[in-house]
């Protein structure tokens, strides 16, 4: 392979070794993918998306649009990484994209035969019978860029954020003549570079700055900013901003998938990100051996590659002749140098350049253009033409065409945010405005082209942003420098070509649009930039409009006989830098997405078999597995055993509020439907919340532990919404009133009890002191005192409908409780059987709290007429609340005992089979009722006893049902206050 | 990103934070003050509780077409 050792300012002379479409290529350590396979001689790198057309390297930097490789291999794998940013490793696995079978031999490069039907809206208007859906399928299969990767190890990427005072974007000659001035007068300053090294255009640009060559300035500066503790972040890309926090990404080495994601909240921003080089549209403009001038400088000074041997140069500006210049030297022949200005554009420096140039045998054309290029997959002759008399054209053979059309300042960082622009006739392009505070464009993005001027327009925007920051010290003078001169630029955007041609001439590279879909577009009726970029896709892809944009734009223009300033470009937005999902979500992905809460209990129930599931934060046992293989036999196995002899379950989860204080009572009673301040010190009640709307909220037990203090039980799943519930009456309403509110969810561990034989357990497992409390205790009464030393509470309630009492006690002593109850002869029991029990006896399980529904729908009335005025109280009166079509809440059980139904599943009256009058909202298999039993919600107008047709097509199939009381079991309810 | 200032804890990420609602017009029925809130669009009364900090709720006015804050302040006796 090359035996030459390149030399270039990002080469090492260590070789590596790396493989492109299954070929094994070499390049140096420092190579990008891009340079290295120039140097070895690959021009074509990938196809066009559309018309699958052989494309090679175009541009140096993040805006190429051809060269987008997929790494690794699948499925581990990066898709349309930038080859021109992509730095080699040993070993690395590329391949090219668009293509199938391969590069060279594409099938559906075929599609380029009728690549005159093939223009924008062609799929739209085509496929649209019988319908588009039929065709998706086949034509997404060939759209798109790359493989999306199958499997992913996921990084743990760490989010940084920080504040400073000066976030200057960009380390080019205005960025860093920035960031010095901002550090020397006192601020913090950050500098983001997304290049490995800082420099921008200095790193090829001959200059010489504060009189010493550009490169030791750059040294000079670096030095001096790391002295002012100035921190200079390479490798890292500016993604976007949103509302003062810019979020950038540290990619080295080019490859997706952030090492580092900063989050900077600045107090001023300079974005000093340069300007992007643009082309000119010709014929054949796409074929390989067309690469933008500034890049194949870039590739010279970098990587030491030469573009090609026999060059032609196309341009409409001055600074083509500094470049051929530095391209002769390197070795490289230019055989043509084409000028679409006149005599009259040429400034002094330029003339001499030329004049030396012709000297050596550049052809040097003045007012020509070139036409098209030819060659079969690569660029072997360029078509040139007067631009007076096109058809008096004349080739020149040449294996490489370099183009530059101008600059377009990068005004997009600074736009996320509602900047402004304005067209400038001397650039040819759009510069900034009027900026959102504490934002600033200096240097080539600020559209400064010319070294002395990025320079002192750097400095003075550091410094007027180290002032924005309150940073007062001295800035010290602006760098002079000077290097190639003013470009002198007429815009110029495409040569002269018939309506055939226009195919051909492509603008957006990465979207195939050619000159020819933008007059599709308009004779289509899009006429806006914003309208013809979303029918032709221009601007769109990974680049963003940075290498077609601005040339759509003025294109666009031309078409419509109107001037480009009043056309515009098109909105910019965040992202500037692709960016991956994965690096967005940072650390927060899969286990770590949420925070998890654990009982106290939670590592017991892990290490007997315990089935967790997530409810709210909290994780909840389903099901113990030595009860059977799934959720349902298990959970029957449980419930049975409860109702049997008794079971444990751990209620940790419960959200506790502790309210305090003299107001407490009447807090209480403006939150809940029923009154709190009536419950006796000793005793609780169960009581609901309603929403504001009238519709209930929650419901739950309060216990009264004092005269002035309560605990407020809410259900598991709610438990942080009710705080912030209470927290806000707290301070609206009850602001200044005494009343606290605390929550005590973690500081009490809760063990329910429950079962026949639950007082016998408590009795032997809980000391002494405890048995007479215990005997004492009737139904919704507690005792507090004391086990092990540590606070107790026992509760006498019941979810299950069996005598049954909550533990509420201290974490510390909870796990030996509940092994000790285990000891016992109680085995604990999961939800699955929570819900059998509860269903049985008609207790909401959490699809009734739906917030759908009143408390009148749910049987509640008894509530309402004895409660008081509380939130929400006041919209129960609505009428619509008490029409008879309001549903109510049913037991409902399968007329065929023996029939299954689930909740979900709607019902029916025969004479309105399509109509639903209710549906199911929970429904168990009940191990004592030997039968499925559930609760419903129904129309009034259906009793009690009523037969209705239970659907449920989808899953299980239709039964009947009849309409029940609400309690399937013990309806008395004997056995819970036995 | 907004970013809201606890009167308690300083400027801290609004993720901190969470929008409970525009405030109702004081003085009106418990009718409109759940169903007819007022949606301005250059400045905004809002109830926001500092969750993931000090939890105190806070009434905040801001411009929601441009982002800009106008006005921090603990609640206190303000309409639920």
């Amino acid at each position: 392979m090359s035996a030459v050792v390149r030399r270039g300012t990002r080469l090492t002379a260590e070789t590596l070794c790396f493989t492109f479409d299954g070929r094994e290529y070499h390049g140096q350590v420092g190579d990008t993918a891009a340079s290295a396979l120039l140097a070895s001689g690959v021009r074509t790198m990938g196809r066009s998306v559309k018309y699958r057309r052989l494309r090679g390297v175009l541009a140096a930097g993040p805006e190429e649009p051809n060269a987008l490789f997929t790494v690794g291999s699948s499925p581990t794998v990066f898709p349309n990484v930038c080859a021109p940013q992509l730095e080699l490793r040993e070993g690395m696995v590329l391949r090219s994209q668009n293509r199938w079978p391969s590069l060279r031999y594409d099938v559906a490069s075929l599609l380029q035969l009728g690549s005159g039907f093939l223009g924008a809206g062609f799929y739209y208007k085509t496929f649209i019978w019988p319908s588009w859906h039929r065709w998706e399928a086949p034509i997404r299969a060939l759209a798109g860029l790359g493989e999306a990767p199958g499997a992913c190890e996921l990084p743990t990427v760490a989010v940084e954020h920080f504040s400073c005072d000066v976030l200057v974007a960009g380390a080019g000659a205005a960025g860093l003549a920035a960031a010095r001035a901002a550090a020397r007068a006192g601020a913090r300053v950050v500098l983001c570079e997304r290049e490995p090294v800082c420099g921008g255009e200095l790193e090829f640009e001959s200059g010489t700055i504060e009189g010493r060559p550009a490169l030791a300035w750059i040294d000079a500066t670096l030095a001096e900013l790391a002295t002012l503790s100035a921190r200079v972040l390479t490798g890292t890309a500016l993604v976007g901003e949103t509302g003062g926090e810019f979020i950038a990404l540290y990619e080295p080495g080019g490859l997706p998938g952030a090492n580092a994601v900063y989050k900077i909240r600045p107090r001023a921003f300079v974005i000093a990100m340069g300007a992007t080089e643009r082309p000119i549209a010709f014929i054949n403009n796409d074929l390989p051996g067309v690469m933008l001038l500034g890049a194949a400088e870039r590739f010279l000074s970098r990587y030491g590659v030469n573009a090609g041997r026999e060059l032609v140069l196309f341009a409409n500006h001055d600074r083509v002749y500094a470049a051929a210049t530095r391209l002769v030297v390197a070795g490289m022949r230019v055989r043509a140098i084409v000028d679409t200005r006149d005599a009259t554009g040429l400034g002094p420096q330029a003339a001499r350049q030329r004049t030396a140039l012709a000297g050596t045998g550049t052809d040097c054309l003045l007012g020509h253009a070139v036409i098209r290029v030819t060659g079969r997959g690569q660029v072997r002759r360029a078509v040139i033409a007067p631009l007076a008399s096109p058809a008096a054209a004349h080739s020149i053979a040449c294996d490489t065409l370099l183009v530059s059309g101008g600059w377009g300042p990068s005004t997009h960082a600074g736009m996320h945010e509602g900047g402004v622009t304005r067209y400038e006739e001397a650039l040819g392009a759009f510069v900034s405005t009027e900026q959102p505070d504490g934002r600033e464009n200096a240097g080539a993005a600020n559209g400064l082209l010319e070294l002395s001027q990025a320079l002192a327009d750097g400095a003075g925007a550091g410094t007027r942003a180290a002032r924005r920051a309150g940073a007062d010290g001295d800035p010290g003078t602006a760098p002079l420098g000077s290097g190639d001169g003013a470009p002198r630029l007429v815009p110029f955007w495409r040569s002269p070509a018939d309506r055939a041609g226009e195919k051909h001439q492509f603008i957006d590279y990465q979207n195939d649009v050619n000159v020819a879909d933008l007059r599709a577009a308009l004779a289509e009726g899009f006429v806006d930039i914003e309208h013809v970029k979303r029918y032709t896709a221009l601007g769109f892809g990974t680049d963003q409009g940075r290498m077609g944009g601005l040339l759509g734009a003025a294109i666009l223009a031309e078409l419509r006989g109107e001037p480009l300033r009043d056309v515009g470009t098109s909105r910019l937005r965040p992202p500037y830098h692709p960016v991956t999902m994965q690096s967005l979500a940072g650390l927060r992905v899969g286990a770590r997405l949420r925070p998890m809460r654990r009982t106290p209990l939670h590592e017991w129930h892990v290490a007997h078999g315990g089935v967790l599931e997530p409810m709210d934060l909290w994780m909840r046992t389903r099901y113990y597995r030595e009860n059977g293989p799934g959720a349902y036999e298990a959970g029957i196995a449980e419930a049975q055993r409860v109702r049997t002899s008794g079971g444990i379950i751990d209620g940790s989860t419960l959200g506790k509020i502790e309210v305090a204080g003299p107001d407490s009572g009447p807090f209480l009673d403006a939150l809940y439907l029923n009154k709190a301040s009536t419950i006796k010190v000793g005793r609780s009640k169960y009581m609901v919340n309603l929403r504001e709307d009238g519709m209930v909220l929650d419901d739950g037990i309060v216990l009264r532990i004092a005269e002035d203090r309560f605990i407020a039980t809410t259900s598991s799943g709610h438990g942080a919404h009710m705080l912030a519930h209470f927290e806000h009456y707290r301070d609206t309403q009850w602001s200044g009133c005494g009343v606290t509110v605390t929550d005590v969810t973690e500081a009490w561990a809760v063990i329910v009890v429950a079962g026949p034989q639950s007082r016998t357990v408590l009795r032997e497992v809980l000391s002494a002191q405890w048995r007479q409390p215990l005997d004492a205790l009737t139904h919704m009464a507690f005792a507090r005192g004391t086990l092990a030393g540590q606070d107790l509470t026992v509760l006498r309630a019941s979810f299950s409908g069996e005598l049954a009492f909550e533990l509420h006690c201290r974490p510390s002593i909870s796990e030996p409780l509940w092994e000790s109850l285990i000891a016992a002869g109680f085995k604990p029991y999961g939800l699955e059987a929570l819900d059998i029990l509860r269903v049985e006896k008609g207790y909401l399980v959490s699809s009734e709290l739906n917030g759908q529904t009143t408390p009148f729908d749910l049987s509640m009335d008894d509530l309402v007429k004895h409660g008081n005025h509380c939130i929400g109280r006041e919209l129960l009166d609505r009428p619509a609340f008490h029409e008879p079509t309001r549903p109510r809440l049913v037991g409902v059980r399968a007329v065929d005992g023996r029939m299954a139904f689930y909740g979900g599943a709607q019902l029916t009256t025969p004479d309105q089979p399509h109509r639903a009058c209710g549906y199911v909202t929970s429904s168990v298999y009940s191990p004592t009722l030997s039968e499925w039993v559930g609760l419903a919600l129904v129309s009034r107008a259906h009793a009690d006893g009523a037969v209705l047709d239970c659907r449920d097509p989808v899953r299980i199939g239709d039964c009947k049902v009849r309409l029940t009381s609400i309690i399937h079991y013990d309806p008395s309810g004997e056995r819970m206050k036995s | 990103m907004i970013r809201l200032i606890c009167p308690f804890c300083g400027p801290r990420e609004l993720r901190e934070f969470e929008f409970h609602k525009t405030r109702a017009e004081p003085g009106s029925t418990p009718y409109a003050q759940v169903y007819e809130r007022v949606n301005r669009l250059d400045d905004s009364v809002e109830h926001w509780q500092h969750v993931q900090g000090c939890r105190a709720w806070m009434l905040v006015r801001r411009n929601p077409s441009t982002g800009l804050v106008l006005e921090t302040r603990i609640l206190g006796g303000d309409h639920p």
